[in-house]
């Protein structure tokens, strides 16, 4: 009985997580891209990275607390030297695994100017944040991260500030570290 | 060529060695010490190494790992940050 339960338990927390770990199969835009980024850690690789992490660090003390609940990155980044690399199919193989009831998107800008869009798609389960996807399109760049696991919004935006990059504005009512 | 065959067979012939042939052998055998190293200490040396090597491996993947984690923030923040600076841009 004690078994059944357990892979009952496994079968259930391999499910969650293949629900927000989406299937990123974009390996051809690296050949037409000038710099690519590609990022796959998952949980034991994360738990494993953190322990070289220095706390004294800021920058590195600020990553080994938002990567404390995540159970894996996974990071697609082209940058093309020419416009039109990739297509609208890419983007939609993307976007059609953002369905709800579990996805939904937070926010999404489109500058029709420059053709640019992003996106910030979460994952809710159970009422809590159980996955973020953050996607963001240009005309010579196409760049996907997905973060699975109880990701926290607050350490995400406590990336700002860190790495050179400006603090990012927290909303009124949300606690500030 | 039969100088050259009587110069080779005297060369050649067989000579049985002085009487203190084997003394001398031994003797010499006896003065040069050998080198052997105990059993224990090669093993401890192989398991120095062993395990240097693994720890050295060890670190070389948590250093790959380390980098891969920072290059993803790095990107999540840029664009995050860039989000940021395209929602002010948008306000009114």
């Amino acid at each position: 009985m004690r078994i059944v339960r357990t892979v009952t338990l496994a079968c259930a927390v391999a499910a969650a997580l293949w629900a927000q770990q989406l299937k990123l199969n974009l390996d051809h835009l690296a050949g037409k891209a000038s710099d690519s980024v590609d990022v796959s850690l998952n949980n034991s690789m994360l738990q494993f990275a953190a322990k070289f992490l220095d706390g004294k660090d800021p920058d590195e003390a600020a990553v080994k607390r938002l990567i404390a609940g995540i159970d894996g990155i996974y990071i697609r980044s082209y940058e093309f030297k020419q416009d039109g690399a990739w297509s609208q199919a890419d983007l939609d193989q993307v976007r059609n695994q953002l369905k709800a009831p579990d996805w939904s998107r937070i926010l999404g800008i489109k500058s029709a100017e420059e053709g640019d869009s992003a996106e910030v798609h979460v994952c809710n389960q159970n009422g809590k944040i159980t996955g973020v996807v953050i996607l963001v399109t240009g005309a010579k760049e196409f760049t996907v991260a997905n973060i699975v696991g109880a990701v926290s919004l607050e350490s995400l935006a406590d990336l700002g500030g860190h790495f050179g990059l400006p603090r990012l504005e927290q909303q009124k009512g949300t606690k500030k570290r | 060529m039969d100088w050259l065959e009587d110069e080779l067979r005297q060369a050649l012939r067989r000579k049985d060695p002085s009487p203190d042939f084997e003394a001398r052998v031994m003797a010499a055998a006896r003065r040069r010490p050998v080198l052997t190293m105990p059993r224990w200490l090669a093993a401890a040396a192989a398991l120095l190494v062993i395990t240097s090597a693994g720890l050295g491996y060890r670190y070389h993947r948590g250093q790959a790992a380390k980098a891969q984690v920072m290059t993803a923030m790095r990107l999540t923040g840029s664009k995050l940050s860039r989000i940021q600076m395209q929602i002010k841009a948008a306000r009114p």
